[in-house]
């Protein structure tokens, strides 16, 4: 049972406080959306969640496990992985060396004939098999993140985070990477979505956080928190009324 | 097929390299071979670089100080210790397996008279009925790689968060540091009057039934080339290992590598140990063969060289840099050669290096990652492009994400 539980995390850079004490956990393969606007503190809390930045306070446990100490490669290892917000493939490594990355860093502990079954089974799935032998600098920026989200199935961890997956991405393209969060939520992982897209956000996640100036100041199912007025204030009601004065 | 031509290649060269000390026979054979016994010594330097910069992105400019560290740990090693059989009641010393640990003082440059240490004056006492043993050279080549491999691993965790030009000028200022106080250190290591060693076989060597005298180059040849040889079998080893896919993902992107689960220190840190060691090794044996060292092994000039020889071979292959650093060095001696056009002679010993700064400018420029890497890499990838657009019209992505395979259209 995936249980993610983030108590009172708090980040300062200097006079910045970008986190101020958010609490939420996640209870099972729950489809969370997180949103925010720009400055919000999405990308701080993704980076602490994922070892890369520690917090001035606060704790995270993954199960039973304290990981807000923990190297990135730690958190890794013990369950928890994440995309980049600007892709970040292996560029002069191929396709399936890109794939092979995860595997081997968690321990892969079948032959090699079954490394390359199971990361050719990933690249059909996403599409992009044809491009296995290739580097991954001659994929589009569309085909580099799903190259992404294949290493994290790779990884095969219980939690995932997205950060932006739909950012410039083909339509053709998204449509894989809705079957891609399905496929990973239906075998049991958590994902949390970060997305300025909430069109997809809405219409994928089971329950949303709203990040506003540090503070997560809604958390609940998409309908509620879309009516929520703390969240019309501070995010969607100024996009209401952007649309109005347009 | 094609794809083994590399590979053939390789062997062909390889044999004429193994065979050519047997073969040659010009009045310039002394010549010749120390020319290649220093490629081979360029050769490993610019191998074990490759791994260290281009395979995994540390870009260290204090690769010939590792090399010196081994050279110096062996060359002190052999200068200041010895065994015999009665003390010396003259020397530091110390009961070591039944004998006696000698270590004679360290008197400078002064000791080019070899009078003037306790030892010698103990043996001046004995008269020659003591028979004091030198430290084995093998010993010390051992320690020297050992000591490599050490400082390389100290180096290496101090510039676990330096990337780019920092850890660039972080491992200069740890060369030159080095030099600094192997020049000042006169006592100890003779500065730049240079620290004399034994020679690799200080007995001579019997090899293929004849017997070769210390001074000979046969045999430091083929040492150089087995360390050599040595050195690519375990870069080769390391590169299609995880280890190799893991430094490469480090130089692609260490945050990434780390988020997918790369213990991104421990391989930072290993590939500095490992690659550094190689140096030191290279430089053991190189300082027995050529049985002197001084601190200008440290000139910025011969990591130049090095840097540039792995740049122009390629810098992504370990197998090119060393290719490079071979044909290189050779190259740069025939340059050597002036000649005369149209009346005007051109001194070679001078445009030799504008030749050299040429090529190296020109690499740069058109050829990013060297001349033969790409070449090798030509073979080595051939038919992938074609495979990719055969496997894509065989594909129909279908609606909805899943892959709908199908024959290709008529």
């Amino acid at each position: 049972m995936i249980h993610l539980k983030v108590t009172n995390l708090q980040k300062r850079f200097g006079g910045n406080h970008v986190l101020k004490g958010v609490n939420f956990e996640i209870n099972g393969p729950e489809l969370i959306g997180l949103i925010g606007p720009n400055g919000a503190g999405k990308t701080t809390m993704t980076n602490i969640l994922d070892g890369a930045i520690k917090p001035t306070s606060g704790t995270v446990y993954l199960g039973e496990k304290r990981i807000d100490q923990l190297q990135p490669f730690e958190v890794a290892r013990a369950g928890l992985g994440r995309t980049f917000q600007v892709t970040r493939s292996f560029r002069r490594m191929t396709v399936l060396e890109n794939l092979y990355v995860p595997a081997l860093a968690m321990g892969n502990t079948h032959g090699q004939a079954e490394l390359r079954d199971k990361a050719m089974g990933v690249l059909e799935f996403l599409t992009i098999d044809h491009l296995r032998n290739e580097y991954a600098q001659a994929l589009s920026g569309g085909q580099q993140k799903l190259l992404e989200l294949g290493r994290l199935l790779m990884l095969n961890p219980d939690v995932i985070i997205l950060d932006e997956p739909f950012a410039g991405v083909h339509p053709r393209l998204m449509e894989v990477i809705y079957a891609y969060i399905q496929r990973v939520n239906d075998e049991g992982k958590a994902i949390i979505i970060i997305s300025h897209q909430m069109d997809s956000i809405f219409s994928l996640s089971q329950r949303l956080l709203v990040l506003n100036f540090g503070d997560l100041i809604a958390d609940g199912p998409p309908e509620d928190v879309k009516n929520d007025p703390a969240v019309i204030e501070a995010y969607l009601g100024a996009e209401e009324g952007e649309e109005e004065t347009a | 097929m094609r794809k083994q031509i590399p590979n053939i290649a390789g062997g062909i060269f390889l044999i004429l390299l193994l065979i050519f000390p047997l073969t040659y026979g010009a009045a310039d054979y002394d010549y010749i071979m120390h020319i290649l016994i220093t490629g081979f010594f360029y050769a490993i330097l610019a191998a074990s670089w490759s791994m260290l910069s281009g395979y995994a992105g540390q870009f260290s400019f204090g690769h010939m100080g590792f090399m010196a560290i081994g050279a110096y740990t062996t060359g002190l090693f052999c200068h200041y210790l010895y065994l015999s059989p009665e003390p010396t009641q003259l020397c530091a010393e110390m009961p070591f397996f039944g004998q006696w640990l000698v270590v004679v003082n360290p008197i400078g440059v002064t000791s080019t008279t070899l009078t003037q240490d306790c030892l010698r004056q103990a043996l001046d006492a004995w008269g020659g009925t003591v028979d004091v043993q030198p430290m084995p050279v093998l010993l010390g080549i051992v320690l020297g790689t050992l000591m490599g491999a050490v400082a390389g691993f100290l180096v290496g965790m101090l510039v676990l968060r330096l990337r780019a030009a920092y850890l660039a000028l972080f491992t200069l200022g740890f060369s030159e540091i080095l030099k600094a106080t192997i020049s000042a250190e006169i006592d100890i290591t003779r500065g730049q009057a240079g620290l004399e060693l034994p020679p690799l076989y200080p007995n001579g060597v019997n090899l293929f039934g004849t017997y070769f005298e210390p001074t000979d180059k046969l045999p430091p040849y083929y040492t150089m080339l087995a360390l050599l040889l040595a050195c690519l079998a375990i870069l080769g080893w390391l590169a299609r290992s995880k280890f190799g896919l893991f430094v490469r993902a480090l130089r692609e992107d260490q945050d990434a590598a780390a988020a997918l689960g790369v213990n991104t220190t421990r391989y930072k840190v290993l590939v500095f140990t490992i690659t550094c060691a190689m140096a030191a090794a290279a430089g053991a044996v190189q300082g027995h063969y050529v049985q002197i060292i001084t601190p200008n092994m440290l000139f910025l000039l011969q990591m130049s060289l090095v840097v540039a020889m792995a740049v122009i071979g390629g810098i992504e292959n370990f197998v090119a840099a060393a290719i490079g650093a071979i044909i290189l060095q050779v190259l740069l001696e025939l340059l050597r050669n002036s000649f005369v056009i149209g009346g005007v002679e051109v001194d070679m010993t001078i445009w030799r290096l504008v030749f050299f700064g040429l090529l190296l400018m020109i690499t740069l420029r058109f050829f990013r990652n060297g001349l033969i890497a790409p070449i090798i890499g030509y073979f080595r990838r051939e038919g992938v492009a074609e495979e990719t657009v055969a496997k894509r019209a065989s594909t129909v992505t279908g609606p909805g994400g899943g892959p709908h395979r199908t024959e290709a259209p008529e």
